[in-house]
C-alpha cells in the first residue's frame, strides 16, 4: 500500500476508475443474471390468473398463499429437513476425502496415485441414470434403502471427483515451501496438511464446498430412486409439484418452493464468505 | 516398499473379487425373488387388524392426487377400518411406472397397493408382480360389490391376459373443452357431441381472432398436446379410432400405415396452424394456462382439469357457464375420447392382501364411489355413480360427458396398446410425432418410421 | 517433483541412522502417502464398482423387469442397436453441438466476471452470494421460469421486444433457437460456478507479485499475459475439465425446458438415455449407451487431461 501512496496522482485516479468501471460493470452482470429468478420470486407472490398474463403482469395484487400451500403441501418440514442433512452430509464427507485427494495428487509422489485420480475424475462420466438402479438394488440387499447415510454415500460419488480435482489445482499454485519447514520440525503429513495446508486454503475449500452443498442440494435423480419416505428430499417433492397430472402445475406455488429453497443455500453462502475472507487475510500474513 | 506394493496390490484385488461375489450374490438372490403371479394370496397378513393390532399397509401413487388421498379419503376410510393404518407415497408422474417395477421386485416390496396408470397394468402384471383380485382376493369380496357396475372400458384398464389386476379408482378421459364466449364473439354456434372433425376444422379459423379490437390476434381456436411427449400421439390416436382405424391388430401388427392414420396424424399437425405461437412446444400445462386465461377457443385434455378450469375462481377466469365439456369431433366412425383410467392394484407379495384389497374395494364400492366423486371430485366408473345426480352442480354436465366418453371409448377401443411393451410403443409415436408437429417430416414420413419401428419393436 | 524435494531432507537425516530405522521410516512415510488417497478412493469403490459391473453387464443382456437382474445374454446386440439407432446418433450429434456453444461462452464469461467482481470494495462478498442463486434454482423450477420469460404469448422477452418494434420469436418452438435458448439457460445456470473457482482462484493469488507489477508500470494486459495467466493456467484447465464434465451430463435443464424438442434438436444424450431406460424400460440398450458414452467421455477426458498438463508445464 505504501508504494501505492507514493505513485503520481492521475495513476492513482485512473487505477481508481478503472475499479470502479469494474465494479459497476460487475454489478450490471450480476442484476442480468438476477432477471430470472426476480421474475421467480414475483411469480411466488402472484394469484395463478395473475401469472400467464399479456402483457406480462408486474404489478398485480400480492398474494402470500403460495407459500402457504406450499408448506402444506406434502411433508415438505420434513423433506427440507433431509435435504439439509444430506446435502451438508455428503459435502463435508467430499470435501475432506476429495481434498485428502487433491492434495496427494498435486503434492505427494504415490505410485499409482495419479491413475487413480483420473480413474476417480472419469467415473464422473458415467450417465447418473445407468448407477441409480444398480444402486437402489445394492441398497436393498444391504436393507438400506430410505436412509439419508444411503443417499449421502450415493452423492459422494459425484461431488468427491469435482472435489478432489479442483482442489488439485489450488493446492498445486501454493508455495511449495509451506509445508517443508512443518515437516522438518518433525510434523506428520496430516499434521501438515491440517494445520498449515487447509488454513491457507480456505478460499478453495470454501468454495468447493458451497458447490459441492449445491448440487448435492438439487440432486433428483438418485433421491428419487433411492428414497421413499423417511429420506425424501426437496427436489423429488418439487418434480412432482411440476408433473402434476390432474390439475396442471401450480407456478405460483413452484416459484414459492424455488424462491424458499434458495433462501437457506444463500444464507449459508453469505455465513461461509467470512472465512473465505479470513483464509485469504491468513495466507497473507503467512505467505 | 515393492513388498508393500505387492501386498497393496494383492488387497486390492480381494477387495475386488469380495466386490464381484457380492454383486454375484445380489444377482442370485435377484433371481430367486420371481414368485409365481397367479397363486392366490395364501395368508391374510392380519386381516382387517385389531385394536391391539393394527395392520398398516403402504400404497405408491401419483403426486397429483397422493396428498389428496392421504388427507382425505384415508380418514373416512378409517371411519370404517379404523385399524388399517393407511401410508400413501406420490412419486412424480414421469418416473412412477420405473420406479413401481424397481420396488416391485424385492421379495417383500414395499408397497402393498399400487396404482397403475391406464396402459401400465400390463407391464407391472408381467413381472408376476400382481394379484390377480377375482381369484386371489375372492375369500375378502363383498358379496355385494358388483363387478358388472363398472363401464366395460373402465373396467378393461385394470385388465390383462383375462385376469382382473386392477380396478378403476380415478377415471379419466380425454375431452374437448370449449370456451364458449369465445364461439360468442365469433359468431359461431357453440359445439354440441355431433361437431365433426370437418366441421370443426372449418370453423378453426374463423376463431383465430382479434377479441378486444387492438389490430393483434388475441384468441386462438385450439390448444392440446404437440411437443414431443408420450401423451402428444393420444390425440391423434383419438382421431384415428374415431375414422374407424386402429394402431395395431389383435394380434399386435402395425393396422396405422395407411391413409387413414396418415390422416390422423395430419389432423393433429393442422390443429397447430390455429393455435398460438409457441404451442409447438406445449404439453400439459401450457394449453391449460391458455384456455384459464379465455385466450383458447377449444382444448384437448383430460377432464379432470375441470373443476381448476371452470370453476375455480383462484386458479381460472371462466366460469362453469363459459365452459363446455364434450367428447372430441365425430370422425367418420364415431366421437372420439380417449382412456385415461388409474387403476388400484395389490402386490402379490404383499403382506398384508386382506387389508389392501379393504381399501381398494372400500373406495371402489358403490357407496365409496359415489363420496369420492362427491367430496373430491373425482371422475367415477360406475353406471351407478354417474347415473347419480351429484352433490356438486358443476359435475353434471361432466358427467353427462363421461358416460358419453366411455360409450366412444369402448365402441371405438380408444386406449393406448395393452401389451408389455405399451410405454416403449407410445415412446416410438412421441418422437416421430414431435418432429411432424413442428414440420421437420411430413404425416407420411412419420407414419413409416414410427410403422418400422414398432414392427421392430414387437418382433 | 515436490514430494522429492521434501522427502530428501528427511531421508538424508534417516540415512544417518541405523538402517532399521530408516526401513521403518520408509513404511511410515509409505502409510502417511497413501493415507491421503485411501478414503476418497475405498469410498468410490465401494459404492461405485457394483453399479459399474451392473451396468457393463447389463449392456451385453436383456433385462428381466421381474427381477431388474439379466435374464438372457445377447452378446454385443444391444451395441449393434444403439449403434444404428438414429435417436441416440442425433443425441450425440445435439450434445456436441451443445457442448462447442456452452463450454467456451461459459468459461470466457465466468473468468470474465470473477475478474470484473474481484475488484475491492465491501459489496464483493454479497455480489458472490447472489451470483450463486440460478446454480441453487431447482432445475424444474428454472427451466419452468424460463419457459415463462421465453414464451410468445406471456413471455418478458418478447413483450420488451414487441415495445420496440421486433416480431415475436419463438424460442423454445424453433430447432435452431431452441439450442441457443438451452445455451443461454445452461449458461445461466453454470456460468456462477466458474465465477466462483475463479473468483477464489483470483483471491488466492499472491497479492505482492502485482503490486510489484503496478511498481514497475506494467500495462494490465501485460500483467495478464506474463503474471495472471500463468498463475491461474492449472485452476482454469481445471475449472475447465470439471465443468466438461457436468456439461456432458447435462439433461434436466433440457427436459424441464424444451424436452428434448421441438423434434430431436435439444435431446441430448443424457435425457436419451434417461428417456430409454427409465421411461421406455429399454434398461439393456440405454445401459450399452451408458457404457459407450463412459468410453467417449474417459477418451475426451484424457485428451483434455494431456492438454491441460501441457498447458501447467508451459507457463
Amino acid at each position: 500500500m505504501s508504494t501505492l501512496t507514493l505513485r503520481p496522482t492521475r495513476k492513482r485516479l485512473k487505477s481508481r476508475t478503472g475499479a470502479n468501471v469494474r465494479i459497476i460493470s460487475g454489478v450490471v452482470a450480476c442484476f442480468l443474471f438476477l432477471v430470472p429468478v426476480i421474475w421467480m420470486v414475483a411469480t411466488s407472490f402472484k394469484l395463478p390468473t395473475d401469472i400467464f398474463t399479456t402483457p406480462p403482469s408486474f404489478f398485480a395484487p400480492i398474494t402470500f398463499s403460495n407459500y402457504g400451500s406450499y408448506m402444506d403441501a406434502a411433508d415438505i418440514p420434513h423433506r427440507m429437513m433431509n435435504t439439509v442433512i444430506v446435502a451438508i452430509g455428503a459435502s463435508v464427507l467430499s470435501v475432506v476425502a476429495g481434498a485428502m485427494a487433491g492434495y496427494a495428487l498435486s503434492r505427494l509422489r504415490i505410485k499409482g496415485a495419479a491413475t487413480i485420480g483420473v480413474l476417480i475424475l472419469v467415473s464422473r462420466g458415467v450417465p447418473p441414470i445407468a448407477l441409480a438402479v444398480p444402486m437402489f438394488l445394492v441398497a436393498r440387499k444391504l436393507n438400506i434403502t430410505d436412509l439419508h447415510i444411503t443417499l449421502i454415500l450415493a452423492y459422494c460419488t459425484f461431488l468427491i471427483p469435482y472435489v478432489m480435482w479442483l482442489m488439485r489445482s489450488f493446492f498445486l499454485a501454493l508455495p511449495k515451501e509451506l509445508e517443508e519447514s512443518a515437516m522438518i520440525d518433525g510434523t506428520s503429513r496430516l499434521g501438515a496438511f491440517f494445520r498449515i495446508i487447509v488454513p491457507i486454503s480456505m478460499p478453495g475449500l470454501i468454495s468447493t464446498l458451497i458447490f459441492s452443498v449445491i448440487l448435492a442440494w438439487e440432486e433428483l435423480l438418485f433421491a428419487l430412486v433411492l428414497t421413499n419416505r423417511n429420506a425424501a428430499t426437496i427436489p423429488v417433492a418439487i418434480a412432482g409439484m411440476a408433473a402434476d397430472t390432474e390439475n396442471g402445475a401450480m407456478w405460483g406455488q413452484l416459484a414459492a418452493v424455488g424462491t424458499i429453497t434458495v433462501l437457506p443455500l444463500i444464507v449459508f453462502a453469505l455465513l461461509v464468505q467470512k472465512w473465505l475472507v479470513k483464509g485469504l487475510a491468513e495466507s497473507a500474513t503467512k505467505g | 516398499m515393492m513388498q508393500m506394493n505387492h501386498g497393496n496390490g494383492r488387497r486390492m484385488r480381494r477387495t475386488l473379487i469380495a466386490g464381484g461375489v457380492t454383486a454375484a450374490l445380489a444377482l442370485s438372490l435377484g433371481g430367486c425373488a420371481t414368485a409365481s403371479n397367479d397363486a392366490p394370496a395364501a395368508v391374510d397378513g392380519g386381516g382387517l387388524g385389531t385394536a391391539d393390532k393394527p395392520v398398516e399397509i403402504t400404497m405408491i401413487a401419483n403426486d397429483g392426487y397422493a396428498k389428496q388421498w392421504q388427507e382425505n379419503m384415508v380418514p373416512e376410510f378409517n371411519k370404517e377400518f379404523p385399524n388399517i393404518k393407511v401410508n400413501i407415497e406420490g412419486v412424480p408422474y414421469g418416473d412412477q411406472l420405473s420406479k413401481t417395477l424397481l420396488e416391485m421386485t424385492a421379495p417383500e416390496p414395499r408397497y402393498d397397493i399400487v396404482m397403475a396408470d391406464d396402459n401400465w397394468i400390463p407391464q407391472i402384471a408381467s413381472t408376476g408382480g400382481l394379484l390377480d383380485l377375482k381369484a386371489g382376493a375372492a375369500a375378502w369380496t363383498d358379496e355385494d360389490y358388483d363387478w358388472d357396475d363398472f363401464y366395460p372400458a373402465a373396467l378393461a384398464a385394470g385388465e390383462w391376459d383375462g385376469k382382473q389386476y386392477g380396478v378403476p379408482t380415478r377415471s379419466n378421459l380425454l375431452m374437448m373443452f370449449t370456451n364458449k364466449s369465445l364461439y360468442e364473439k365469433a359468431g359461431l354456434e357453440a359445439p354440441t357431441p355431433e361437431i365433426t372433425w370437418d366441421e370443426y376444422m372449418e370453423q378453426a379459423p374463423k376463431l383465430v381472432q382479434d377479441t378486444d379490437g387492438d389490430g393483434a390476434v388475441d384468441a386462438w381456436a385450439v390448444g392440446t398436446y404437440f411437443v414431443r411427449d408420450s401423451l402428444t400421439p393420444t390425440i391423434w390416436q383419438t382421431i384415428l379410432n374415431s375414422n374407424g382405424g386402429k394402431l395395431l391388430d389383435d394380434d399386435g401388427t402395425v393396422a396405422f400405415d395407411n391413409k387413414k392414420g396418415v390422416e390422423a396424424l395430419q389432423t393433429q399437425m393442422d390443429l397447430l396452424q390455429y393455435a398460438p405461437p409457441g404451442a409447438s412446444t406445449w404439453q400439459f400445462n401450457e394449453p391449460l394456462e391458455a384456455f384459464r386465461q379465455g385466450r383458447l377457443a377449444t382444448m384437448f385434455t383430460w377432464g379432470s382439469v375441470y373443476r381448476g378450469t371452470a370453476v375455480d375462481p383462484t386458479t381460472t377466469t371462466l366460469t362453469p357457464e363459459q365452459v363446455g365439456i364434450q367428447t372430441l369431433p365425430v370422425g367418420s366412425a364415431s366421437a372420439g375420447a380417449h382412456r385415461g383410467v388409474w387403476s388400484a392394484a395389490i402386490s402379490s407379495k404383499s403382506a398384508h392382501p386382506e387389508a389392501s384389497w379393504a381399501l381398494v374395494q372400500w373406495l371402489t364400492s358403490k357407496a365409496g364411489e359415489k363420496w369420492q366423486s362427491n367430496t373430491l371430485g373425482v371422475f367415477p366408473a360406475r353406471q351407478s355413480t354417474l347415473n347419480s345426480t351429484p352433490e356438486q352442480e358443476w359435475l353434471v354436465p361432466v358427467f353427462a360427458a363421461i358416460k358419453e366418453g366411455f360409450e366412444a371409448v369402448d365402441a371405438g377401443q380408444m386406449w393406448r396398446p395393452r401389451m408389455v411393451e405399451s410405454d416403449a410403443v407410445q415412446q416410438i409415436l412421441a418422437d416421430q410425432t414431435g418432429e411432424a408437429i413442428p414440420g421437420q417430416i411430413t404425416a407420411q414420413e412419420a407414419v413409416d418410421t414410427m410403422s418400422a419401428d414398432i414392427t421392430k419393436l414387437l418382433k | 517433483m515436490n514430494a522429492i524435494q521434501i522427502a530428501k531432507p528427511i531421508s538424508g537425516l534417516a540415512q544417518s541412522k541405523s538402517g532399521r530405522r530408516f526401513q521403518k521410516y520408509r513404511v511410515l512415510d509409505f502409510f502417511d502417502r497413501w493415507t491421503f488417497m485411501v478414503p476418497a478412493a475405498v469410498l468410490l469403490l465401494a459404492v461405485l464398482a457394483y453399479p459399474l459391473l451392473y451396468t457393463v453387464q447389463i449392456s451385453f443382456a436383456k433385462l428381466d423387469l421381474a427381477t431388474f437382474a439379466p435374464s438372457e445374454w445377447v452378446g454385443w446386440e444391444n451395441y449393434a442397436t444403439v449403434l444404428t439407432d438414429r435417436g441416440f446418433l442425433n443425441s450425440m450429434k445435439v450434445t456436441a453441438i451443445y457442448l462447442v456453444l456452452a463450454l467456451p461462452i461459459q468459461m470466457f464469461l465466468g473468468f470474465g466476471i470473477a475478474f470484473l467482481i474481484n475488484a475491492e470494495w465491501r459489496g464483493r462478498g454479497l455480489i458472490r452470494a447472489l451470483f450463486l442463486i440460478p446454480m441453487v434454482i431447482v432445475p424444474v423450477v428454472a427451466g419452468g421460469v424460463w419457459k415463462m420469460l421465453l414464451d410468445p404469448l406471456w413471455g418478458v422477452f418478447n413483450w420488451m421486444g414487441s415495445l420496440v418494434g421486433l416480431p415475436t420469436v419463438d424460442w423454445l418452438g424453433d430447432p435452431t433457437l431452441a439450442m441457443v435458448s438451452i445455451v443461454m439457460i445452461d449458461t445461466w445456470r453454470w456460468t456462477p460456478f466458474i465465477v466462483l473457482i475463479a473468483s477464489a482462484a483470483l483471491m488466492a493469488l499472491p497479492q505482492d507479485v502485482f503490486e510489484a507489477a503496478a511498481v514497475d508500470g506494467t500495462r494490465w494486459w501485460q500483467t495478464l499475459r506474463y503474471i495472471t495467466m500463468p498463475l491461474l493456467a492449472p485452476i482454469i484447465a481445471a475449472t475447465f475439465v470439471v465443468r466438461w464434465l457436468g456439461a456432458v451430463k447435462m439433461f434436466d435443464i433440457a427436459l424441464a425446458a424444451t424436452r428434448g424438442g421441438p423434434g430431436q434438436s435439444t435431446n441430448v444424450v443424457n435425457l436419451y438415455i434417461y428417456e430409454q431406460a427409465f421411461r421406455s424400460l429399454k434398461f439393456g440398450e440405454s445401459s450399452a449407451m451408458a457404457v459407450i458414452i463412459l468410453i467417449i467421455t474417459v477418451i475426451l477426458t484424457l485428451i483434455f487431461l494431456a492438454m491441460s498438463k501441457k498447458l501447467e508445464d508451459r507457463f
